[in-house]
Parts: C-alpha cells; structure tokens; sequence
C-alpha cells in the first residue's frame, strides 16, 4: 500500500469510528440532560447534579468526535469521490446501532426489525460502495 | 414535532456534505501545507458547510433529546440518497445503477428500522 492510499485509508477509517462515537456521545448527553430535567433539580451547581456534569461531559466529548470526524471527512474528500466515499461512511449506523444497544449507558432495545433494517444498510452499503472501483480522484 | 425537526436537520446536514466536496474539490484539493487548509476554510463554500453543519446538529440534539439514537441515527441515511442525486445532477458525477440498488437497500433498512 503506498503512503497516500494509507493516509486515505486511515482518514476514512477515523471518520466512520469518530462519528459513530460522536453520535453515542451526544445521545448519552441529551439523556443525562433529560434527567438531570426530570430530577428537579435547579442545579445551576454543577457539583450538585452529577447527571447535568454528566450531559455536559458527554455531550461535549460528542461533539468534539464529530468535529474530528468532519476533519478526517475532508481530507477522505480529497482523495474519494463523493458517491463513492459517502456510502462507506454508513458503516458508522451499525456502530451507532451496536454500541446505543450494548453500552449499559444506553441500553437501547435491540430489536428484530432494527437489526435486519441495519444489515439491509450494511449490505446497500457494500453494493454502494464496492461496485464500480474506488472511485479515486 | 420532533420528525420535522429531523427532517430539516437531514436537509441542513446534506447541503454540508455537498458544500464540503465542492470546497474540497476547489480550495483544497493538491494543498499540503496547514497554513493553506486554515485560509480554505474560510472560503464561502466551507463556511457555509460549518454553517450548516452547526445549525443541522444544534436540531439534531433536539432530536436526541426526544428519540433513541439506535431509531433517530438510521433516518441521516436520508441523507445518503440525497447526496447521492446530488452527485449525480449537481455534481455530475457517474453514478451506476449498483450505487442506486445499494441506495434503496440502505431506504428499505431505514423503513424498517423507523417502523419501531
């Protein structure tokens, strides 16, 4: 493998990964917020609510995996075709599903229809993306 | 409520992406050099990408707040299908019939994932 398809390949590995940690981050943040919420608690102290320290934690941690992720989605642009990079970045829905559904801070239910809905986006994926070369540029 | 809110956070979401790749394809391509990354991005195509990009996740937190991202999450693949016309009809890039069957297979797994 020659040094520039290493760096594509790596660039493009770090944003599926970055963003599926994006999305859990944040989804972890919006639901500690919800608690903290549902709790009552007025807690403008951040010492006083762990799951307001929680929400802001996770949420933040979250966003700054997405912004990454769109960092290292620029520099796959470069080198990728759209139609061709694009498809594999839906690799991160079955992270997103995987990690929503297995990481005890979530706990999402996993589902028959959720899972075969996300294998049938795996395998669009596939066709998407292996058809027709690598669509470099 | 919260699917409109979804809606334009997809919409806002796919205008970035296509932002992005005419602001890579015109400021960045064959740059090396971090200081000329930096100058790209305050050109009006990738400033306008952040744009979109900050309103579209500010409604997207909206949207978590209110739905499991294992439902919400596959609804961007929305997103896939737009950006893939997008590439075909603005971008005019080829597109072969195996990208379009995989676009309405990665639909037909949004569909039944949204159904729960």
């Amino acid at each position: 493998m020659t040094r520039a398809r290493w760096i594509g390949a790596a660039a493009l590995s770090a944003s599926i990964v970055l963003s599926a940690l994006g999305q859990l981050g944040m989804k972890a943040g919006m639901q500690n917020l919800k608690l903290a919420r549902a709790s009552g608690e007025i807690a403008w102290s951040l010492a006083s609510s762990p799951p307001l320290r929680e929400a802001l934690l996770f949420t933040a941690g979250g966003l700054v995996a997405y912004a990454l992720s769109l960092l290292a989605w620029l520099a796959v642009l470069v080198r990728y075709r759209l139609s061709y990079a694009y498809p594999l970045l839906a690799l991160s829905y079955v992270l997103v599903y995987a990690g929503a559904t297995q990481w005890p801070e979530l706990a999402e239910a996993a589902t028959p229809q959720r899972t075969v809905g996300t294998l049938l986006i795996l395998a669009g994926v596939g066709l998407a993306s292996l058809a027709g070369g690598r669509g470099s540029k | 409520m919260s699917n409109l809110l979804l809606l334009l956070a997809v919409v806002l979401l796919s205008t970035s992406q296509v932002l992005q790749k005419v602001g890579a394809a015109r400021r960045l391509a064959g740059k090396q050099k971090p200081s000329e990354w930096i100058a790209a991005l305050f050109s009006p195509e990738l400033l306008g990408a952040i744009a979109c990009i900050v309103a579209g996740t500010a409604l997207w937190l909206a949207v978590l707040y209110r739905m499991d991202v294992s439902r919400a999450f596959p609804f961007l693949s929305l997103t896939t299908v737009l950006v893939m016309a997008a590439s075909r009809f603005l971008l005019r890039e080829p597109v072969s019939w195996h990208r379009w069957a995989g676009v309405l297979l990665i639909a037909g797994g949004i569909a039944l994932v949204a159904s729960t």
